[in-house]
């Protein structure tokens, strides 16, 4: 397992999906994979397919409906996988938390590794959450001793 | 045509089913109808006078409900707006889908969020809320009150 998720950490390919966004994240997210925040400089290159991903990037308040398919594809991602929330929606669902249509945040439907607040997030602060990700998970290993 | 001749039509043609005209501005005039000639009204705006049907919308007002329809002249830079006034003991009103498709689907959006509903329409489904909403619960109502005791309504801080 562990030699695994030390394999995609480095280059991990990220899969992005909305759940009802605004589609203002969406557009931060296609900001940091194009050439002006080059993400590719890290490894991280967006994949098609969600059976090709490591990494999950999910924004927008999931509702009724998308909560059912965030599950779908959480159950297809090749594991391990890691989960990013990105923008106020996904993390608390922002303005959106009394709406009858969003019950749950994201966290209570898949397990979430990061969590990148802002409405949106900076590009910037989606590259620092995704390294600090990283990070994270390379010093779990070392603690490991593997 | 002008504005005037338009309005000064339908003034005409139906005076037992309107009820009262509102002159907003000049591109916007408010004509509040009696729900039995909505199809009358409707159909003469849409099919005669070729205006656009844009869109409709429900409102939940407390003491009654309201759906407006939206049509557009384009020609005559015109938007008009049908206010059909529904007593919230009778929620019905007759379908304008049998006289244009457009009118399909934000029907079967106004039934399921408000409750109204549309006699004559050929497919009263559900149109967005999902599979596992109860039924007879209208989101968008004035008197809604949360039903799923699962929901997590704080921040968690």
């Amino acid at each position: 397992m562990s030699v695994k998720l030390k394999a995609l950490l480095k280059s991990p390919w990220v899969f992005h999906l909305s759940t009802g966004s605004c589609n203002n994240c969406d557009i931060e997210i296609l900001d940091c994979l194009t050439p002006r925040f080059d993400v590719e400089r890290f490894g991280m290159l967006l994949a098609g397919s969600i059976k090709h991903a490591d990494v999950l990037l999910v924004t927008g308040s999931a509702n009724r409906k998308s909560m059912e398919r965030v599950k779908r594809l959480y159950e297809q991602v090749p594991k391990p996988c890691l989960v990013v929330a990105i923008g106020e929606c996904s993390l608390s669902r922002g303005m959106f938390i009394h709406s009858y249509n969003c019950p749950v945040p994201i966290d209570k439907i898949i397990p979430v590794d990061v969590y990148i607040p802002g409405c949106p997030p900076k590009p910037e602060a989606i590259i620092a959450g995704v390294v600090k990700l990283v990070g994270k998970v390379e010093d779990t290993l070392k603690k490991k001793g593997k | 045509m002008y504005r005037s001749d338009v309005l000064g039509d339908i003034n005409q043609k139906f005076k037992e089913g309107i009820i009262d005209v509102i002159d907003k501005s000049s591109t916007r005039v408010y004509i509040e109808i009696k729900a039995s000639s909505l199809v009358k009204i409707a159909n003469y705006i849409f099919k005669e006078l070729k205006a656009r049907f844009s869109i409709a919308s429900g409102v939940d007002v407390r003491s009654h409900m309201e759906i407006l329809y939206h049509f557009t002249l384009e020609d005559i830079n015109l938007v008009i707006s049908l206010r059909v006034k529904l007593d919230k003991s009778k929620l019905e009103i007759d379908s304008l889908t049998p006289s244009f498709e457009a009118a399909n689907w934000i029907e079967r959006e106004i039934h399921e969020m408000l409750g109204i509903n549309f006699k004559g329409h050929p497919d009263l489904r559900r149109l967005l809320l999902s599979e596992d909403w109860p039924e007879g619960v209208y989101p968008l109502r004035r008197d809604y009150k949360e039903w799923d005791k699962k929901a997590i309504r704080d921040r968690g801080v």
